[in-house]
């Protein structure tokens, strides 16, 4: 009696230690399980599709290839519905029921903040290539990692340009929420750098639609440009209003909302000259990243459209991911950790190595809407198009 | 009038004097405000589109204080309708290339139709009942409108490239086009309602109902039949806003919601079930806020703050209202 339930206890300890993820290959088939919860339906469900694309297209090349370390990947893919406190719990259903090998990242800023701090509990690293606000690398974290430039970054570019064609003083605006504070802190550091002055300094209410005040007010402090951190409705609202009233500036540029796809189609003429800001696009022959032509091709090919920066920031991820598996050899949590910290490898999106906190170094890109295409023009050395900046009168449109 | 309600006015009167004359205070002390010719110029031109704004939101505000005066029922799907109507409008315009003014022509009577079904189908059951049956109903018909807008359309933001000239009123002053446009619509709809409500016997049979259903039964009113119409037309005021909304902003399956907090408090501060009210609540409310916008440092963060607090400070001095009569 007492021998056997040594043994039962005994064989419950080694049941343990064969749930750990290094144990992969205690798998029926030979598996490795690869999973994340990514929000395929609600407000995130657009941008987050296109990297579900990415990490379909990942998983069917890996295990063409032979899979990851021999081990053919399965892929474990569910819906957090764009909600934080859905997405916390099936990361620590997907690792301590599902016993993944390897997370993959949700989408968005504010939830992959919350998911890392489950991933960070069970030590199981990733490359997240949803979230762009740097304080989620200012917390110690050990098990997370970077790979796409961070808000602070967002503005860089049309600072960067604003200062070339002369401006002396310049307005920041934005949404009042964590992501556009963190672009308009960024843009009104670079302005300071570059010698511009920030004369009105301002954040609106999520469910503002009326600028006009605003807009006067800007004007009246005499500001020649203006960084707006904002998304698709406020930078619309602002820029017709600006319209409305003749208002000229020599510059504006908006964080995320020019890049949306419909944004020149829904706006028309006033959308033209807008600068926004791109983490990359399906450029091979300007960005020159390795592997670019093949990936492009194979999206194309099998979503119909050519992939945008959320998907192209996903499968660089995991081009990195997929190379630090390889150096650490076996599905080890803390020789993964290792790896993803020390490797320097080429993707699709550029170089990923990171720093001693986490942090990649990537730049991302600035366009301006031209005859309703986005066109990068900062920085120089990947220009598609010379800046037509200042831009012009409303009257001579 | 009692003299306490006098008071109340006189109370009324000096607390907005103080409220509106704030924003030019601390702005003089922070040094926003000027007394140049520009500077006058761009108070104006703020002043106008606030004006302009209000007129706009007053009209969301009549219809939600429309049904509640009639059938005291609040109708949390009414940011919903507007957001159907900036939708049809949208549709009319993008595939059917109908102008979005002559829209209104088609999406009107689709309109009046979807409040005559939602009153037969939904509100028919809460009218009568407590007020929480009404609120759940008409939140639940909001959240299958914005599910179901969302199925249809995804979550991607639209807007009408309409009229986007500027009208220049004098070398300072400047209007956009399609906010004159709107703000023209929403005055003649909004006038059209009230003589409607004003002069016509079925006007009157609306407003006898608003007053005391009962007795209006028993002066021969069909009072269902008030009822249907009085959310159809409430529906149709939504769908006319949606379309000013979309020629204006941008807009997706979630901005009704938005639209729902503003026109609620606009009906709290006029008066509920108050026209005149409604309309006087979101001019004043449109007014402030770009007051503040303009002249306070980082007003824009405060412009809900300006909002809500003019609302409970009216309220304490006059519970009723603006407009609004003492109850009980």
């Amino acid at each position: 009696m007492t021998t056997s339930r040594t043994l039962a206890g005994a064989l419950g300890v080694l049941l343990l230690a064969g749930g750990a993820p290094a144990w992969a290959n205690h798998r029926p088939n030979n598996e490795a399980l690869v999973g994340g919860a990514i929000s395929q339906t609600g407000r995130y469900a657009e941008p987050a599709g296109r990297q579900v694309n990415s990490i379909k297209l990942w998983v069917d090349e890996v295990n063409a290839r032979g899979g990851l370390l021999g081990h053919r990947v399965r892929l474990i893919l569910l819906d957090d519905k764009s909600d934080t406190q859905s997405a916390i719990k099936l990361y620590e259903k997907l690792i301590t029921e599902d016993k993944v090998d390897l997370v993959l990242g949700p989408y968005s800023s504010g939830i992959t903040e919350a998911v890392a701090n489950v991933t960070e509990r069970y030590k199981m690293p990733f490359v997240a290539y949803g979230a762009s606000s740097s304080p989620i690398w200012e917390k110690g974290r050990r098990y997370i990692f970077n790979i796409v430039a961070v808000a602070e970054d967002y503005q860089k570019g049309a600072v960067h340009l604003a200062k070339q064609i002369g401006v002396k003083k310049a307005a920041v605006i934005g949404e009042d929420s964590l992501f556009p504070r963190q672009s308009g802190k960024g843009a009104k550091d670079w302005a300071k750098q570059l010698g511009i002055d920030i004369v009105v300094e301002e954040n609106y209410p999520q469910k503002q639609t009326d600028f006009t005040a605003l807009l006067q007010k800007i004007k009246a402090a005499g500001a020649e440009a203006v960084f707006s951190n904002s998304y698709f409705a406020d930078a619309a609202a602002q820029l017709r209003q600006m319209r409305e009233q003749n208002m000229n500036f020599k510059l504006y540029s908006s964080t995320v909302g020019p890049g949306l796809p419909n944004f020149p189609e829904q706006l028309g003429s006033t959308a033209e000259y807008v600068l926004g800001f791109s983490q990359w696009e399906p450029l091979p022959k300007i960005l020159k990243h390795p592997g670019m032509d093949e990936y492009i091709a194979a999206y194309e090919k099998r979503f119909n459209e050519k992939p945008n920066y959320h998907a192209g920031s996903t499968y660089g991820a995991l081009q990195a991911t997929e190379a630090a598996v390889k150096k650490a050899g076996a599905f080890d949590n803390e020789k993964l950790r290792e790896a993803m910290a020390t490797i320097d490898v080429q993707t699709v999106f550029g170089r990923y190595k990171v720093n001693a906190t986490g942090m990649n170094a990537a730049e991302g890109l600035t366009f301006q809407i031209l005859k309703g295409q986005r066109r990068v023009v900062w920085p120089e050395k990947w220009a598609e198009a010379k800046p037509e900046l200042p831009m012009p009168e409303w009257s001579k449109r | 009038m009692e003299r306490s309600d006098v008071r109340s006015l006189y109370l009324l009167g000096a607390f907005l004097a103080c409220a509106y004359a704030l924003p030019f205070l601390v702005g003089a002390w922070a040094g926003t405000v000027r007394a140049d010719a520009a500077w006058l110029g761009i108070l104006t031109t703020v002043v106008v589109s606030g004006v302009m704004q209000g007129g706009v939101y007053a009209m969301f505000a009549v219809g939600l204080t429309l049904i509640f005066g009639v059938m005291r029922i609040i109708n949390a799907a009414h940011g919903e309708m507007v957001m159907m109507g900036a939708y049809l409008t949208w549709v009319s315009f993008f595939y059917l290339g109908v102008d979005p003014l002559l829209s209104l022509a088609l999406t009107l009577p689709v309109a009046f139709l979807f409040g005559v079904a939602v009153q037969k189908l939904l509100l028919n059951a809460a009218v009568g009942a407590p007020e929480l049956t009404g609120l759940l109903i008409t939140f639940g018909l909001g959240l299958t409108m914005i599910y179901t807008v969302e199925l249809i359309f995804t979550t991607d933001f639209r807007t009408i490239p309409y009229a986007p000239g500027t009208i220049q009123l004098t070398s300072t002053i400047a209007v956009g086009r399609n906010r004159m446009i709107s703000f023209a619509m929403a005055v003649v709809i909004s006038l059209a309602v009230y003589l409607f409500l004003k002069l016509t016997r079925l006007g009157k049979a609306v407003r006898a109902t608003a007053l005391n259903a009962e007795v209006a039964m028993v002066c021969g009113i069909n009072v269902r039949r008030i009822y249907l119409i009085t959310t159809g037309l409430a529906a149709a005021l939504a769908v006319a806003g949606g379309a000013l909304v979309s020629i204006q902003f941008g807009f997706n399956p979630e901005t009704g919601v938005v639209y729902t907090l503003q026109a609620f408090a606009i009906v709290i501060l006029g008066g509920r079930g108050n026209y005149v009210g409604a309309l006087v609540g979101g001019l004043m409310l449109g007014v402030l806020e770009n007051l503040v916008s303009l002249m306070i440092p980082n007003g824009t963060a405060m412009v809900e703050l300006a909002a809500y607090g003019l609302m409970i400070f009216v309220l304490l001095i006059r519970p009723g209202g603006l407009m609004g009569v003492k109850e009980g």
